[in-house]
């Protein structure tokens, strides 16, 4: 197979950069297009084990009826009937009523601490005035979320602080029971389904998502960089790795936004691992060009070239079979890091062989330094 | 090629004949104590990997992929493969803290979660700790009931009532939480530790009244105490603490119920004892309502026959049951039971007489002595006291805030569906990988010791990751692996493939292809493994990771001897 694969970089090889490149400024435009799952946007994921298939159009059209923002849903064949995949954006009155709780926490506290100040100076004048200015302010809180909570109760005719807090908790309780109730009975009312599994993500918890996911792509590009520079101690082929993986994550984000691959925990975890995946061919390549001295380096690349085909094959087999198995189970943490894998491995066929090579190869050309006088940071110890 | 006579030049060695040992006596150890099966595997595997780091022979690189595959087949059959909720049915509810906490904390958070779970009877449920912020909790059914149950004993507090001789004389809902505070040491007067609290108006006029002319009695402390409920121990329980060898002077049985009792005793709600020894020779209990619990040690034999007497059985360990007494001859009216776990009983300071007048007050303190061997000790163990009482009051409230994350319900039916299916593409894929090495290299010298080193690493893979818990995430990770762990096999075979230059040269440079290419997956997978706290994702990563440096410290090694031989 791979053996009779003609050698790319025998003619004017610099023309093949066009085909990375055009990929990219593909990529580009499709991004923005990547939906967010329900991990990084918030909202309800709702999943239904039918026997039936559910009719999707009348089923949404009823959902929207009763209010809620819909954003899909999905009818899926399994090995045991049927699967009915619902998500629900964020209800804003649930989100509001989140962060007048976590506000509401924060103070009281200090509240209860103030009141009892009143109790302990006998009413002194200044103690008196403080309570009164953050009981004001818990005050309004308070009553908005009573408000949300469709509840008769007022801040007015609380007094005790303590008493408010368990009736702030209870509003609050309610406002989410009372949501995920009211979602559970409608559905009910509208599918007939043997089992079901929600998945809910409030509005903190996606935001805490998103602030470690980035944080994490943050630190794996500086770490990454840092490694790839004291490995191959040259600027050019460093940066020609980095370039190759950089490429491949922009292929993968631009196919998950053509197919609608959403941007999950699962599928982010695909992303970050292309990272590895792609500079291990990235790595074969640069090592086996730059690094070594035998044959002409046009040689040695194609040389690398079927070594590193073999490989990302072997690695899109294990994907395609996640894939096929995704497609089997309607398993979605399986369909979206199959289906990242393998749009990224292609993705680094092409960055690897047809970006990363042509740069390697025009640098030795242009009169680069080979030689594998230096051994790899750390490789003495776990080789010979 | 390699001939039997080289497997047995080899296997004849010391070292290898050491490794072998090692991992039988591994195996053993595995088998005889069960409970601890899987720290031993991890800590045998770990071992073998790091002699293989430093003995550099042929003999032993095989040796130690043999002795880890075998240990691992052997955990997989003695420790078993742990499977998540995914897998196995259940509901898992993601506990978040509002903060990142130390150690210490989380421990004291995934305590308070356990007994608060405990206290619901819900036994089944499981708590673990996640990274610096998260707390799993985990049970194998889903019934929407469970669910609330479990959602409802996070987010709720728990009740505290302070009781003096059978009268509730503090309720937590009365105190202050904000002005729940530890004493700053200068103003602690003597003793080592202390907790400040102020009341409402309503709790001081309470404290007052029930207090009055009651100096010296013990303030009985509960958190969440039974109501409507019996109490049924056994006689060892009773006097395990009562008669134990470090009292000076041991607690006859009949003061030693006095006190148990009198520690129970409340108004309109009597928690009363019965000697399990005494009742189950005649049984005869009946419930007051059809909601009476009976508290009882677990496995029990009265169990079967108080709930058909129609008592709510609520099973207790033996350490719980098992009341701590303080007395002290001078003053037989302060002698308290001050820890009863199994009635919510955390603790019974002594009321001073000052506060025992009759006026109301409305700021209290409550403080003691701390123990320990050294200054340190006594330094810590008064922290810890001072935390346990501040928790106390505001009725276990937990030291962070905690919002519930997203909860996953997996019916247990699809789950093992789920599981299934999963194998079988876990197989499918290795199968595909094997046909195309086969038609790559043509040559079964080549494809054979490929397939083998992919399938052990398969099972060191499952057998590590299955010792904690194989999650979907984790499922994925190990499929990913199978690939990744081919891949620097190719990279082998190619380079040792090429006629030109010496065997070894081509080895080692092929090792420093692998090495640098695992180095930097691992590096930008870090992040996520470390620091992210992002669990849902962990076991994928952690699979990922784990099957490259498994390959580059362990099979590799090994395949490269195989292959160096084979191409000789």
């Amino acid at each position: 197979m791979s053996l009779t694969m003609p050698n790319p970089y025998s003619g004017n090889y610099k023309l093949l950069v066009a085909v990375p490149l055009f990929l990219v400024l593909v990529s580009l435009f499709f991004i923005p297009q990547i939906k967010l799952g329900v991990d990084f946007k918030g909202g309800t994921l709702a999943t239904l084990q039918t026997s039936q298939p559910a009719d999707v159009d009348a089923l949404k059209a009823a959902l929207i009826a009763e209010g809620y923002a819909v954003s899909s849903v999905k009818l899926f064949s399994i090995p045991k009937g049927y699967e009915v995949e619902v998500e629900i954006e964020r209800d804003d009155s649930i989100t509001r009523a989140e962060t007048l709780k976590s506000t509401f926490f924060e103070k009281i506290e200090e509240v209860s601490l103030l009141e009892s100040d009143v109790l302990v100076t006998n009413a002194s004048a200044d103690a008196v005035s403080k309570y009164a200015a953050a009981r004001q302010e818990i005050d309004k809180i308070s009553d908005e979320l009573f408000a949300i909570a469709l509840s008769s109760k007022k801040s007015s005719s609380i007094t005790n602080s303590n008493d408010l807090k368990s009736e702030v908790s209870a509003a609050y309780k309610q406002i989410t029971d009372g949501y995920s109730a009211k979602l559970s009975a409608t559905l009910s009312s509208l599918v007939k389904y043997e089992s079901a599994s929600f998945n809910e993500v409030s509005a903190s918890l996606s935001a805490k998502f998103i602030d470690k996911a980035f944080m994490v792509v943050v630190y794996s590009t500086i770490l990454v960089s840092i490694v790839v520079f004291l490995i191959f101690r040259t600027f050019v082929p460093s940066l020609a790795v980095l370039l190759g993986a950089a490429c491949d994550v922009m292929i993968a984000l631009g196919a998950m936004g053509l197919f609608g691959i959403p941007l999950t925990l699962a599928s982010f975890a695909a992303l970050i691992m292309l990272v590895g995946f792609s500079l291990d061919t990235d790595v074969l390549l640069t090592m086996r060009v730059i690094k070594r001295k035998e044959g002409q380096p046009r040689e040695r690349a194609y040389d690398a070239m079927k070594t590193g085909m073999t490989m990302s094959m072997a690695l899109l087999l294990a994907f395609v079979c996640l894939f096929i198995l995704a497609s089997v189970t309607h398993i979605n943490t399986y369909y979206e890091i199959s289906s990242v894998a393998i749009a990224g491995l292609l993705g680094d066929v092409i960055a690897t062989w047809l970006l990363n090579g042509v740069i390697v190869l025009w640098y030795l050309e242009r009169g680069g330094q080979t030689g594998d006088s230096q051994k790899p940071f750390l490789s003495s110890i776990f080789s010979n | 090629m390699i001939s039997i006579n080289e497997i047995i030049a080899g296997a004849k060695k010391r070292e290898v004949i050491a490794i072998f040992l090692f991992a039988l006596i591994a195996c053993a150890a595995m088998f005889l104590d069960k409970p601890r099966g899987v720290p031993i595997y991890v800590a045998s595997i770990v071992a073998i990997a790091i002699a293989a780091v430093f003995i550099k022979s042929d003999s032993v690189r095989v040796a130690v992929l043999v002795a880890i595959v075998l240990l691992s087949a052997f955990s997989i059959v003695s420790n078993g493969v742990k499977f998540g909720i995914d897998f196995s049915g259940g509901v898992r509810i993601p506990v978040l803290l509002e903060k990142s906490v130390d150690a210490v904390t989380m421990e004291e958070m995934v305590n308070t979660v356990k007994t608060r779970a405990a206290s619901f009877g819900l036994s089944e449920v499981k708590v673990r700790p996640i990274g610096d912020s998260e707390i799993y909790v985990e049970m194998p059914q889903s019934s929407p009931q469970l669910i609330s149950d479990v959602e409802n004993l996070l987010s709720r507090q728990g009740v505290y009532r302070g009781i003096v001789d059978g009268k509730v004389a503090v309720k937590g809902e009365e105190i202050y939480s904000g002005t729940i505070m530890k004493i700053p040491s200068q103003y602690l007067q003597g003793a080592d530790w202390g907790v400040s609290f102020t009341v409402t108006q309503a709790g001081a006029q309470r404290f007052a009244e029930v207090a009055k002319g009651k100096g010296n009695y013990p303030l009985n402390m509960f958190l969440d105490r039974p109501t409507d409920a019996i109490l049924i121990l056994s006689e060892k329980q009773l006097m395990a603490d009562a008669a134990s060898k470090s009292r000076v002077v041991p607690i006859a049985k009949a003061r030693a119920l006095q006190i148990a009792s009198s520690s129970l005793a409340l108004e309109n709600d009597n928690i009363t004892i019965y000697i399990e020894e005494a009742i189950s020779q005649n049984f005869s209990l009946k419930p007051a309502t059809n909601k009476t619990r009976a508290i009882v040690t677990a496995n029990s034999s009265l169990i079967p026959e108080l709930r058909a007497a129609g008592f709510n059985v609520v099973e207790k360990t033996d350490a719980e049951m098992t009341p701590q007494y303080v007395v002290s001859p001078e003053s037989p009216t302060s002698d308290s039971v001050s820890v009863w776990k199994a009635v919510g009983l955390m603790s019974a300071p002594r009321l001073v007489p000052s506060v025992t007048e009759g006026i109301p007050n409305f700021s209290y303190t409550i403080n003691g002595p701390a123990e320990g061997a050294n200054a340190q000790a006594r330094a810590l163990d008064a922290l810890k006291k001072e935390r346990e009482l501040e928790s106390l009051l505001k009725g276990g409230a937990l030291p962070v805030q905690i919002s519930l994350g997203s909860k996953t319900v997996i019916p247990a039916p699809l789950g093992e569906e789920f599981l299934r299916l999963s194998l079988i593409g876990l197989l499918f894929s290795l199968l595909a990988i094997s046909l195309m090495v086969s038609i790559r290299y043509r040559h079964m010298q080549i494809i054979l010791p490929m397939i083998f080193i992919s399938l052990a690493e398969l099972i060191i893979l499952l057998a590590i990751l299955g010792s904690f818990t194989i999650d979907l995430a984790g499922m994925a990770g190990i499929l990913a692996a199978i690939g990744v762990g081919v891949d620097a096999q190719i990279i082998v075979t190619d380079e040792l493939l090429k006629k030109e230059g010496e065997m070894q040269k081509r080895l080692e440079k092929a090792f420093s292809i692998i090495t640098t290419s695992v180095m930097v997956a691992v590096v930008a997978m870090v992040p996520l493994l470390f620091f992210s706290g992002l669990v849902e994702i962990i076991g994928f990563a952690t699979a990922t990771v784990l099957g490259s440096l498994l390959g580059l410290f362990i099979s590799r090694p090994a395949y490269g001897v195989i292959a160096e031989h084979l191409f000789e």
